[in-house]
């Protein structure tokens, strides 16, 4: 195992322990923290490329520039989403907001 | 003592083997990642899992040191520990009080998605091992931060202008959905 | 396409677009301003016939026929042209048409005063110049049939009219059915023809030299002719088809006069003309031909001896003029059946027109009421009417002598049985006409001057005040431009003859046959008279005494109540019976079963539903980490 495979282990770890958060969680905060670890994993993936294999080492590094500004969009969104849901429900159990039940 | 350290500390490098140090540094760091993920993904108090997450950022950005972009690791801290996570506390502030009890948490549940999660783990993982990653003929070795700016300014200007409308458009969209709900709340 | 712009070109698109133009100028235009309506259609009509007569007069010595065509479907074995064909034939008729529909508009000036649809009423008219000008100077068969069926439609509007009018509007329907009935035989002969010749060039079919060539067999030669024939037998309302005829006399007269007797009928009787030699070629068509004409001409002529509205004994007689006409052609004599035609065109407009007068004027189609109220103080139209009467009777010295006199000669030659039923329906028309005539001369019991009657002429208070003469005369001045017509049409039999035909032949009726002819007519007029017109007449038929014989005559020989039972027992009760059923049941059914599915389905599914957000997410990852391993194991 090779120092790229290291990498991309620990992103993988960190993106497999985050869906088993989204997944499993039942407040949404959770789970948004959860998401965050998988785009971590992402932006960790794009860095050990980077790093190792790309001929222009810059270019990783502003995607992941990127990921890291969709994430700050993504988590003003879903945090006011989060707000929306509990002013709804008084709660933000993922699983009482079900109203899409057929 | 002079001449005993003016022996020592050029020998020094040769007695702790600098490599060493910054593998188990390396491997230290891994450890504290996964295990702030595991903390923030498994620990049942919501402010243990921000905690949780916060650790694994910042170990993240170590990571990212060693991938040679110091300034993506301070990026990482900067946006991610002092932007994200102090939101996330606010709204954990603004949501469910602290004393309520948490739902228990269903083991069947828990056992489907840490079953799904394995499958994708395995999945990877063969991908990980079984594909030759091969790096690129010429390599240029510029890792600077004069040049990402360059090109974030020339090549990628563009989607630079998209990322930043974007995070206008999400702060609207955050404004315009989290009024809502207090509209409608004052109008029951 | 069309090669090149010649005047003569232009001429024609002028005659044969402008009245279609004038339909489209009304109908987007003018509908709320009735006087603009008539001025457009009027000077359509006029333009039409203006550029009719040009042609007319341009092409009289052309040597042959003049066409202007492109191609309009072409493929592999398939060439059907599109365009304009002059020959004698239809340069003839395209000035009937034209004439008749002009003046029947000017008529309709007068006719429709008052009435609140003029716009749409002219529009008609137009839409039905254009399709019959189109129809006549077609170049192929298709084309024809295209127009015919335009011809169809047109009628059912006009018909239709009054649709507010219950009978009316269902007059209308029956027409246009009765009519479809007979087209889809014609339709399917046009197929017969297309697929075995390639082509349907009126060029061809109506050249007596090259019907030959085509390449059709004898039997389908007969068969397709004999299909073709029962397009005109219902567009001619002939014997099987004949009912739709009477009943379309609930349209405004001036359309009766144009449509029902002068020149939509009359498309049967042309088209059968129009390719002759195709007929000619195959003798058990002509038979048909001749046998279904005999058949309508006596029919319809005992249905009209008893008839009392005036619009009806002329419908009758319409009828059967044309199976006069019909018979002529079978019995091959070509010329004596458009030279009928072209007579009976003029004088049976002239007949419904006076008719209408009289009607307007009398506000009633009974012409024993008519007779009562003082019609023969309407002296203009009295003299013309008799005039129409003398020539639809084959009085000399009035075109319809000449005419049935040459049809006379062409069924002596074909054999005396033919003979004899055509002198037996000379009588019996002659009867009938004269019938109508002498009871208006000469009224019976009491006379009830009309209110306001005789002394102020026509004034009939509709037109009112200083414009009510243009309504006077655009009515009279018809009456008398188509008697005049009536009057010396007979005297260019010769040139007609000439020019339809390329040689005048000697006239070959014998002196007997004119002599048998005369006798018969003049033993008709002679009985109408001791019957009607005699000072001790008691205006009553000798069919009067015999019930059961009027019965049958009036009843139309019961054919409407055949058609009627046909219809309940058969269409109704049968077919369409079976098919709502079907609609119903199977159909309808169908469709709400698989309503009913979908529904029930959706409800299953939807349990699978959650609104668990998770659930979902975790199939999804599920789905895609199973499709990832198969991919990375296989």
């Amino acid at each position: 195992m090779n120092e790229l495979q290291v990498y991309l282990f620990v992103a993988l770890i960190l993106f497999c322990l985050g869906l088993t958060g989204v997944l499993q969680r039942r407040s949404l905060i959770a789970m948004l923290i959860s998401v965050e670890l998988m785009l971590n994993a992402a932006s960790l993936n794009f860095m050990a490329f980077n790093r190792f294999l790309t001929p222009e080492p810059a270019v990783g590094q502003i995607v992941t520039l990127f990921i890291i500004g969709t994430a700050a969009a993504e988590a003003a969104i879903g945090l006011s989403i989060i707000l929306a849901v509990f002013r709804r429900y008084q709660s933000i159990d993922i699983e009482r907001a079900r109203e899409l039940k057929g | 003592m002079e001449p005993l350290m003016a022996v020592i500390i050029p020998t020094l490098p040769e007695l702790i083997k600098f490599e060493w140090v910054a593998q188990a540094a390396f491997y230290f760091i891994i450890g504290v990642t996964l295990a702030g993920a595991v903390s923030a993904v498994f620990l049942r108090r919501i402010i243990h899992n921000i905690l949780g997450l916060i650790v694994a950022l910042f170990g993240v950005a170590g990571l990212f040191i060693y991938l040679n972009s110091e300034f993506l690791a301070l990026m990482q801290i900067l946006i991610y520990v002092g932007a994200i996570c102090i939101s996330i506390v606010f709204a954990i502030m603004l949501s469910d009080p602290m004393y309520k009890e948490d739902p228990r948490r269903r083991l069947t549940k828990v056992f489907a998605s840490v079953l799904v999660s394995l499958l994708i783990l395995a999945g990877f993982l063969s991908m990980i091992t079984k594909t030759p990653f091969e790096a690129a003929a010429q390599r240029s070795d510029d890792w600077t931060v004069t040049t990402v700016g360059n090109l974030l300014l020339t090549r990628y200007a563009l989607v630079f202008e998209l990322i930043s409308f974007v995070l206008v458009v999400a702060i609207i969209g955050a404004i315009v959905i989290a009024g809502q709900g207090r509209k409608q709340r004052s109008l029951k | 396409m069309l090669d090149g712009l010649s005047f003569e070109l232009l001429m024609a698109i002028v005659a044969s677009m402008a009245p279609v133009l004038c339909f489209g100028l009304i109908m987007v235009f003018t509908r709320r301003s009735i006087s603009a309506s008539v001025t457009v259609g009027i000077i359509g009509s006029f333009l039409s016939w203006f550029a009719s007569l040009y042609l007319f007069l341009h092409y009289f010595h052309a040597e042959e026929a003049v066409v202007f065509k492109g191609a309009w479907v072409v493929s592999a074995s398939l060439k059907i042209p599109f365009g304009y064909y002059f020959d004698p034939h239809s340069l003839l008729m395209l000035m009937i048409v034209a004439t008749i529909s002009l003046v029947i508009q000017i008529y309709s000036i007068g006719y429709m005063a008052g009435d609140p649809g003029k716009s749409r009423y002219y529009a008609f008219l137009c839409l039905f110049s254009w399709s019959m000008i189109n129809l006549v100077i077609a170049p192929g068969l298709l084309q024809l049939y295209i127009f015919w069926e335009l011809v169809g439609v047109s009628s059912y509007l006009l018909i239709g009219f009054y649709f507010e009018k219950w009978s009316a509007s269902e007059a209308g329907k029956k027409a246009f059915v009765m009519t479809r009935a007979g087209d889809i035989g014609f339709f399917i002969g046009i197929i017969i023809l297309m697929l075995t010749t390639g082509h349907l060039s009126i060029a061809v079919f109506g050249n007596a030299a090259e019907v030959g060539n085509t390449g059709l067999s004898q039997a389908l030669l007969t068969l397709s002719a004999i299909l073709i024939f029962s397009g005109a037998v219902g567009k001619s309302a002939q014997f099987p088809l004949l009912t739709w005829l009477p009943d379309a006399m609930e349209g405004p007269t001036p359309v009766s006069a144009l449509l029902h007797s002068a020149t939509m009928v009359a498309a049967g009787v042309y088209l059968v003309s129009r390719i002759f030699p195709f007929y000619a070629a195959s003798s058990t068509a002509m038979m048909v031909v001749l046998i279904i004409g005999t058949i309508t001409m006596l029919l319809s002529s005992t249905m009209a001896m008893t008839a009392r509205d005036i619009k009806q004994v002329w419908a009758f007689s319409t009828i059967s003029q044309l199976g006069f006409m019909f018979m002529g052609l079978g019995a091959g004599a070509y010329f004596a059946g458009v030279f009928h035609l072209t007579t009976h065109a003029f004088f049976k407009a002239l007949l419904f027109l006076c008719a209408g007068v009289f009607i307007h004027h009398f506000e009633t189609n009974d012409f024993f009421e008519m007779s009562k109220a003082g019609a023969r103080k309407m002296l203009i139209p009295m003299i013309t009417v008799t005039i129409g009467v003398a020539a639809l009777s084959g009085i000399p010295p009035f075109s319809g002598f000449f005419s049935k006199e040459a049809i006379m000669a062409g069924l002596a030659h074909k054999g005396n049985i033919w003979l004899i039923a055509g002198l037996l329906g000379a009588a019996m028309t002659a009867y009938y006409s004269f019938r109508v005539i002498f009871v208006m001369w000469f009224p019976k019991g009491e006379v009830e001057e009309h209110g306001h009657g005789h002394e102020g002429g026509h004034d009939d208070g509709h037109g009112g005040g200083r414009w009510a003469w243009v309504t006077e005369w655009s009515m009279l001045s018809v009456l008398l431009i188509l008697g005049a017509i009536t009057l010396v049409l007979g005297f260019f039999q010769k040139e007609l003859e000439h020019f339809l035909t390329g040689h005048s032949a000697e006239h070959h009726g014998s002196q007997l046959i004119l002599v048998l002819a005369l006798g018969c007519a003049l033993a008709g007029v002679i009985l109408a008279w001791f019957e009607f017109g005699a000072k001790n007449a008691k205006q009553e038929g000798f069919l009067s005494r015999m019930k059961s014989v009027e019965a049958l005559f009036s009843n139309r020989w019961y054919m409407d109540h055949a058609y009627r039972k046909l219809l309940d027992y058969v269409v109704y009760g049968g077919i369409t019976n079976t098919f709502t059923r079907n609609d119903r049941v199977i159909i309808d059914g169908g469709i709400d079963g698989l309503c009913r599915f979908t529904v029930s389905l959706g409800r299953a599914v939807s349990r699978i539903q959650s609104g668990l957000l998770q659930y979902n997410l975790y199939l999804t990852f599920l789905v895609v980490a199973l499709m990832g391993l198969y991919f990375l194991l296989v």
